[in-house]
């Protein structure tokens, strides 16, 4: 990516008098207000990846992937030898690529993690959203135990980590199957 | 620490130890985005017209309501159901216009590393965005150092002339090729 940025409004190279400003300035193309925060990252040099070297002697490790290739590392997840070209750090631990798709799909790795589902909100939807239409409680009540005592340790929200809505969830959820018992218990008495 | 929240698209942005992380909501699953600080390479603000839109939105609906309350008024007294039902309904949008002032001017902020330049919806009001980049500035300039407005324009322009060394460089013009591609 060049280090030019370009107006979000008019796409106009911006080339001074926006940057690392205390205040907005006019772009000298369009005129839109713009303040323009810049770091050094921005001027960095993309360097070349490293290159993985040939197996020279006979006997040295070779990598798992390319057994043409001298091995440099072994993988944090799996040990296998890694050549240069195989070899993926990540928070300082060096991983072979499938290591790193396992790692990525299974959530075993932290940071890579980038989609989690909200199993206390779905119960919450399934407890509270039925009410409008009251009769469907009688199957969604009894869904929304389930979800809320299958789900009640899996990953919850990177951010929020209370289970206040599982349990606000089976409260409702229990005062439903309630309300149905007592009427099921009343039609059966008065009969 | 969480320090900023769109209302409309649910993503927030909560800070990290050495990344920002940009969540977004969409129904039952939250899609995570993270910004190392060492990595993020500028922030570009927008101020918009949003919030003109708004006041004028807000501010016709009352005006039309404070009409209605009048007429109302005017027709049937001061206690008749119409002039109250008119006169919630006049702070309500009076309520949203003043909130809508205070929360001061509004803009549309982008975050751009090496492989991407990504909108930031929660940071919508420009005040609250300057708070915002207060509080992050300190931490990306701890990860990479810092640079005044003098040495980004002179950077770029050493950029622009070390890839095009025959052309000088051309003020900014709306649509026109990048100068620097190999």
């Amino acid at each position: 990516m060049s280090p030019l940025i370009q107006c979000p409004k008019c796409r106009a190279w911006l080339l001074g008098g926006v940057f690392n400003r205390p205040d907005v300035a006019p772009c000298q193309s369009c005129g839109t207000p713009l303040q323009v925060e810049v770091f050094p990252a921005l001027f960095r040099k993309i360097l070349p990846g490293p290159t993985a070297q040939a197996v020279l002697v006979e006997g040295e490790s070779s990598c798992f992937f390319h057994p043409q290739k001298k091995a440099v590392v072994p993988c944090a997840g799996c040990g296998r030898f890694l050549c240069a070209l195989c070899d993926c750090e990540l928070n300082g631990q060096h991983f072979c690529p499938a290591c790193l798709e396992t790692g990525k799909s299974k959530g075993k790795i932290k940071t890579l993690e980038n989609q989690r589902t909200r199993y206390d909100t779905i119960a919450l939807g399934l407890a509270i959203l039925p009410v409008l239409i009251f009769y469907l409680t009688i199957i969604t009540a009894p869904m929304t135990l389930f979800v809320a005592i299958r789900y009640w340790n899996a990953p919850q929200s990177i951010v929020r980590r209370t289970r206040f809505r599982f349990i606000l969830a089976i409260i409702i959820a229990l005062l439903q199957i309630g309300g149905w018992t007592a009427f099921f218990i009343v039609i059966a008495t008065s009969k | 620490m969480r320090f900023a929240v769109a209302s409309v698209s649910r993503s927030s942005l909560w800070l990290g130890d050495d990344h920002l992380l940009f969540v977004e909501c969409a129904g039952y699953t939250e899609t995570y985005k993270r910004f190392y600080y060492r990595d993020i390479q500028a922030f570009i603000i927008r101020k918009t017209t949003t919030r003109a839109v708004w006041n004028w939105i807000t501010g016709s609906l009352a005006a039309v309501c404070a009409l209605a309350v009048f007429g109302s008024w005017r027709a049937d007294g001061l206690d008749s159901g119409m002039v109250i039902f008119f006169s919630i309904v006049f702070l309500f949008f009076a309520v949203l216009l003043a909130l809508n002032n205070l929360s001061g001017a509004t803009c549309a902020c982008q975050i751009r590393t090496a492989v991407q330049t990504e909108e930031l919806p929660s940071l919508c009001r420009l005040r609250q965005t300057r708070r915002v980049l207060d509080k992050i500035r300190p931490l990306i300039v701890a990860a990479q150092g810092q640079l005044t407005a003098e040495e980004v324009s002179a950077r770029m322009l050493e950029t622009i002339q070390a890839e095009n060394p025959a052309e000088p460089p051309e003020p900014a013009s709306p649509g026109s090729a990048p100068p620097v591609i190999s």
